[in-house]
């Protein structure tokens, strides 16, 4: 019985084409609500019985039937991509409301239904076994996903953006169906349950990493990232939180599943991810902190928080490799737990950043300032986010950040020296990325929300709606209790990993949950102690001592707004430090010598993707090539009857010769 | 225990490196408990809030305290457990003053002037560069001692093998230079200097005034016996039977003899005695530095963070050789 | 003590490619000589007492005396000081160094060394690894020279951890000293004496 319910949202989707349009919103809303606790009921139950077989439904008769199973990989990765989504949706609401002049009824129906649709397929992804059935739910993945950004397309740069990412996600999608190809050529089954038997029978590396690089391409990992930091600016916010905090999460659940597979080989597997995450990481924070525009950089902070995950996998992998129970538990724990932070402190940002689009109709920091007294609730969601993005306590990304940490330190204590040096230049790594990440975060928040407005750019007062906030505060809210509180979640994910690889995570969960409580306990004599000061010096100044002035800066009160540091000048010290990896472009004529008096003149300083250069560069060269070739099409049909004659008379000789 | 120490020593600790720069100088100097009637005064002075800030200004001098103190519960005292101490407890201790200081940037960038986003820009790039040295050579001593516990790793670091003084001498040297970037002292940063342009901490709290001044300064005198009390646990002796033992080189048993030798209450009492020497000589030597060394160019300053990466990795090649048994 | 002595080499490695004066090269390069004195003590006493205080004088007189001396000459002869025209900042000079300290704990190890010598090896490597680093990346010929000499420190290094073995290869160490410090400084300091800025920069500058 529940698998035709799960088939009804399916079908009630497609009226969203032809809802009117004050209901139009309210119907994708219950659409959507109804998917979800469909899909959540079923998956608690499995999260928290993770040593139950998977549960199945089966839907279809007489045409074929389809089977979801939901374990408790599944359930995990479906409780994340539900609360998202639902929160995505709230906030579109009063994020659309703006468009309502600009968009006709059509294409907000489109937009709805491949909201809906691309909440289907990520459920379909995670719950469907069978290879073809996965791989259509993947392609409408991109398909639904690239109408969402298609949501501006009057905008040039937002079309090429998305057909780029279409077709780099068929580039994924390409890898993947010759990695399930050549599993069935072995083993006869065209699915994730081939995978079994195929790895049980022959070499692990060289399939599993087909299926990474698929993975990669949706997940981020470098060099496959080169659509991420165009398309989540040329998105929505709300597409762009989606996108962010549970799409790309898809290529992450595909590897971890192909990993629940892989029985040889795991350590060499483990080794190469773990470097290619961090050098992920160390480049997503690097170009991060020198973009101007807001989305742009949390774009690219995505890119890093990927890396970090790919850290927490790639440990795991390795703790499977070399048979150490605690430091599977602990990377893949803190690798997953990184997942669910991220979704969350990462939609936060996005949605902040949406209603900053909103009010300032720009999204370059050069422009902005001050927008703290104009939007404060805005403001401190946004401080709040950065501070969770940071890893900073008493927050979720630190609980996350700490846990592959220990994986860290348990695996140096091993005794083999390549181990403990790559453990060790993994903690330096982890180390610099989050001083990096402070550094661009301080960076964002700090010029664009802080100090004086740098244009006369006009913000909107009633630009956030209470619709906007609300998801805002129920996110900020779970981001909090899951730092100070975090083995209610914790506990199942680690049953979770401990079921999906056959080992026994009661060893890890009890040294675990006494660590932890005193990080909450520390957590929270920071939060009294802070109070503590604060109502102290409420006391101490009374309102006759305090008094209000301009800007004091040593006297120096000639400067203007426009004299503040900027998002380029912020980051110009640490760029020059970076140059081979951020590649910085100054365009600016130089003024020569024999012009007396010389004209107005433009700068602009541009960091440009290194991968993307390279890509431009190969992409440029075939051009050039297919462009020769091209010359064949000459539209003439006697042309193309001559082209018929010459291949009958190649085959003809070939024949002749004994070739064919 | 190394809370309430740590909290004494803060009380003396600037005033006797005001002390020792000025006999440095030539004159006689103010007096030692000077700094702290200075903050006495500050704390009934009227604040003035510049009409640029938010709250970010208001609340970022007592988050950048409450971190300080947070962190301090996390120390040990040689010999004591901490009070808060746990599994990987130094990395919830960097985060902690990483906290404060992101607020702390937040509140300089906060009011709008450009000279406090410059100290506020630089102030980002060095801590951003001195975290993995801090990272390295705690991983190091992790490795060596086969703990990750700040008080398990002090205690058995005295018995983990014959060259352990020269990792504790690497230490000693990098946390010192930590200590000094962190607090914007020399080579660093110069805290005397009244140029703008030359800033990095004084001029983030230009526009801090009255009460959240006298905050700041108490939050940078506790770090200052913060970090001295870190110094602190690498050259205390421990006795043997005070802390969990997990390996076995026994060999350094300076603290056991001493123990035996005299007792157990008169070893707490040469303990805390060792500890306020090695804090006074701290201040004292943070005060000659800063009398005869000049400081650097500021755009050699991350060259020179990151040669404590450098020499942290050094300590790491040694405690590799320790860890797999080919020194003593 | 010869891992405290060893250790403190490697950190003068560091020093030495971080900073940017040619007399603190000068001064680095007598105290790793003088590091190398109290080492061949300490190492070679499986050899006869009478190659023993060859070595340990020879080290002496022409590592910890000779050659700073000469340097300290040029230096005053020529009046350069700094460092100018390095071909690359220092910020990566330091991480090219720091990954030369990674890449030697990794020769190291994959060659089969004994224990007891793996430390010498590591640190050898490493000066090897500073002196080629310091060449290449600098252009003035005082640099080059410190270069070479940070070079032949390292070779001395490793024939101390293995000299007990092999005397004769000390020896050989030891004549590339003295004939360093004989014939090349020596050719330097006539040379530059007369034409003071020809041979202080490279041709292609």
């Amino acid at each position: 019985m529940e698998s035709t319910i799960l088939l009804i949202p399916f079908i009630l989707s497609f009226f969203i084409l032809v809802m009117p349009t004050g209901m139009r919103y309210f119907y994708t809303l219950g659409v959507a609500v109804f998917l979800i606790l469909v899909t959540s009921v079923p998956a608690t139950e499995a999260l928290l019985h993770p040593a139950n077989a998977p549960r199945s439904f089966i839907a279809g008769g007489s045409l074929g039937s389809i089977t979801f199973t939901v374990d408790s990989l599944t359930a995990f990765f479906i409780l994340i991509t539900n609360f998202t989504v639902l929160t995505g949706l709230l906030y579109s609401n009063g994020y659309l409301s703006s468009y309502r002049t600009t968009k006709t009824p059509a294409q907000f129906a489109l937009h709805y239904f491949s909201y809906v649709w691309l909440h289907i397929s990520m459920l379909c992804v995670l719950m469907l076994r069978e290879g073809t059935a996965f791989l259509i739910a993947w392609e409408l993945m991109a398909v639904s996903s690239f109408m969402l950004i298609l949501f501006e397309a009057e905008k040039r740069t937002t079309l090429k953006t998305a057909v780029n990412y279409l077709i780099q996600m068929h580039v994924g999608l390409v890898l993947l169906i010759i990695g399930f190809l050549l599993v069935e050529a072995a083993t006869g089954q065209f699915g994730f349950d081939g995978l079994q038997s195929y790895f049980a029978g022959y070499a692990n590396a060289p399939l599993f990493f087909l299926f990474f690089a698929g993975f990669a391409v949706k997940a981020g990992f470098i060099p496959f990232h080169t659509w991420l930091p165009e398309a989540h600016p040329a998105a929505p916010s709300h597409v762009s939180g989606v996108m962010s905090g549970v799409m790309i999460k898809m290529g992450i659940f595909g590897v971890v599943r192909v990993l629940t597979f892989v029985q040889y080989d795991a350590y060499i597997v483990g080794i190469i991810i773990m470097i290619l995450a961090t050098l992920t990481g160390l480049y997503g924070i690097m170009m991060s902190i020198v973009q101007t525009d807001l989305k742009k950089l949390l774009a690219y902070s995505t890119i890093e928080n990927v890396g970090i995950i790919g850290m927490g996998i790639g440990l795991g992998t390795i703790g499977i490799g070399s048979d150490n129970p605690a430091l599977t538990i602990l990377g893949f724990g803190g690798g997953l737990f990184h997942v669910l932070n991220h979704s969350l402190f990462k939609s936060l940002l996005f949605y902040c950043a949406g209603s900053v689009y909103k009010a300032t109709h720009t999204r370059n920091i050069d422009l902005l300032g001050g927008l703290i007294h104009k939007m404060p609730r805005t403001a401190s969601l946004f401080l709040f986010g950065s501070m969770a993005i940071c890893a900073l306590p008493p927050l979720n990304g630190f609980i996350s950040e700490i846990l592959i940490y220990y994986g860290l330190f348990a695996g140096m204590q091993v005794n083999s020296v390549f181990q403990t040096m790559s453990m060790l230049l993994t903690i330096m790594s982890l180390a610099l990325i989050g001083g990096l990440a402070l550094f661009g975060f301080s960076k964002a928040f700090g010029l664009a929300f802080l100090g004086l407005p740098r244009s006369e750019i006009h913000v909107d007062d009633n630009a956030v709606s209470h619709g906007m906030l609300f998801p805002k505060l129920l996110i900020a809210s779970i981001i909090l209790f899951t730092g100070l509180a975090p083995m209610f979640l914790l506990a199942p994910l680690l049953g979770m990993i401990g079921s999906q690889f056959h080992l026994d995570s009661g060893q890890v969960i009890l040294p675990l949950i006494h660590v932890l409580s005193k990080i909450s306990l520390t957590g929270v004599i920071l939060i009294l102690v802070v109070f503590a000061i604060l109502i102290l010096r409420r006391k101490v100044l009374k309102p006759e001592k305090v008094s209000h002035g301009p800007t004091w800066g040593c006297g120096y009160t000639a400067g203007n707004a426009r004299q503040q540091y900027t998002a380029t000048s912020f980051s110009a010290n640490f760029a020059e430090l970076a140059n081979p990896v951020i590649a910085k472009q100054i365009e600016y004529t130089d003024i020569h010598e024999e012009e007396i008096l010389p004209g107005g003149r433009t700068f602009e300083v541009k960091h440009e993707d290194v991968f993307n250069r390279t890509l431009n560069k190969i992409t440029g060269y075939s051009m050039l090539v297919l462009k020769k070739i091209a010359r064949l099409q000459t539209g003439n049909i006697q042309h193309y009857i001559m082209y018929a004659f010459i291949f009958i008379l190649i085959i003809f000789v070939l024949l002749y010769l004994n070739v064919l | 225990m190394g809370f309430l120490l740590a909290i004494v020593t803060a009380l003396f600790f600037p005033g006797i490196i005001l002390r020792v720069k000025s006999i440095a100088s030539g004159r006689k100097g103010p007096g030692i408990m000077q700094p702290w009637k200075n903050i006495l005064v500050l704390i009934r002075k009227e604040s003035v809030f510049s009409t640029t800030t938010s709250y970010i200004s208001r609340i970022a001098p007592a988050v950048y305290l409450s971190t300080v103190i947070c962190a301090l519960l996390l120390l040990p005292f040689p010999g004591m457990p901490s009070w808060l101490g746990f599994d990987g407890d130094f990395v919830l201790f960097a985060y902690l003053l990483a906290l404060g200081k992101f607020l702390f940037i937040l509140g300089a960038l906060d009011t709008g002037s450009s000279f406090e986003g410059m100290g506020a820009n630089r102030e980002a790039l060095y801590s951003m560069l001195a975290e993995p040295a801090f990272f390295i050579l705690f991983g190091t001593l992790a490795l060596l001692t086969g703990q990750t516990s700040m008080d398990q790793i002090f205690g058995s670091f005295q018995f983990s093998g014959h060259n352990s003084f020269i990792i504790g001498f690497i230490a000693v040297y990098l946390l010192v230079q930590i200590a000094m970037i962190e607090n914007s002292r020399m080579p660093v940063d110069d805290p005397k200097t009244h140029l703008e342009l030359t800033m990095i901490h004084e001029v983030m709290i230009l526009d801090h005034s009255g009460f959240d001044l006298a905050l700041i300064h108490v939050g940078t005198a506790l770090k200052f016996a913060m970090y001295g009390l870190l110094i602190a646990n690498f050259l205390i002796p421990v006795d043997a039977g005070q802390v969990l033992m997990n390996n076995e080189y026994l060999t350094i048993n300076i603290g056991s003899g001493i123990k035996n030798y005299i007792g157990k209450e008169w070893m707490a009492v040469i303990q805390i005695g060792i500890y306020f020497f090695v804090q006074i000589i701290f201040a004292a030597m943070i005060g000659v530095l800063e009398s005869f060394r000049a400081r650097k160019k500021l755009v050699r300053n991350p060259q020179f963070i990151v040669t404590l990466s450098s020499i942290a990795v050094v300590a790491f090649i040694l405690v590799l050789l320790i860890t797999f048994k080919m020194i003593g | 003590m010869n891992v405290l002595l060893i250790i403190i080499f490697a950190i003068t490695l560091i020093y030495l490619s971080m900073t940017e004066r040619f007399p603190i090269y000068a001064g680095l390069i007598g105290f790793q000589g003088a590091l190398l004195f109290v080492l061949s003590f300490i190492e070679l006493h499986a050899i006869t007492p009478v190659t023993l205080i060859f070595v340990a004088l020879e080290t002496l007189v022409f590592k910890v005396i000779i050659v700073p001396f000469l340097l300290f000459r040029i230096i005053s002869k020529t009046g350069e000081a700094r460092v100018h025209d390095k071909a690359m900042p220092g910020f990566y000079s330091l991480l090219f160094v720091t990954l030369g300290l990674l890449l030697s704990i990794v020769v190291s190890f994959s060659m089969n060394t004994s224990p007891a010598n793996m430390i010498y090896f590591i640190v050898a490597f490493f000066a090897v690894y500073t002196g080629l680093f310091m060449i290449i990346s600098h252009k003035k010929i005082f640099s080059h020279l410190v270069g070479f000499l940070v070079i032949e420190n390292a070779v001395l290094l490793l024939s101390l951890a293995i000299g007990s073995e092999m005397p004769m290869l000390i020896n050989i160490g030891i004549l590339l000293d003295i004939f360093v410090s004989v014939l090349i400084l020596g050719i330097f300091v006539m040379r530059l004496k007369q034409s003071a800025h020809e041979l202080t920069m490279l041709k292609d500058d």
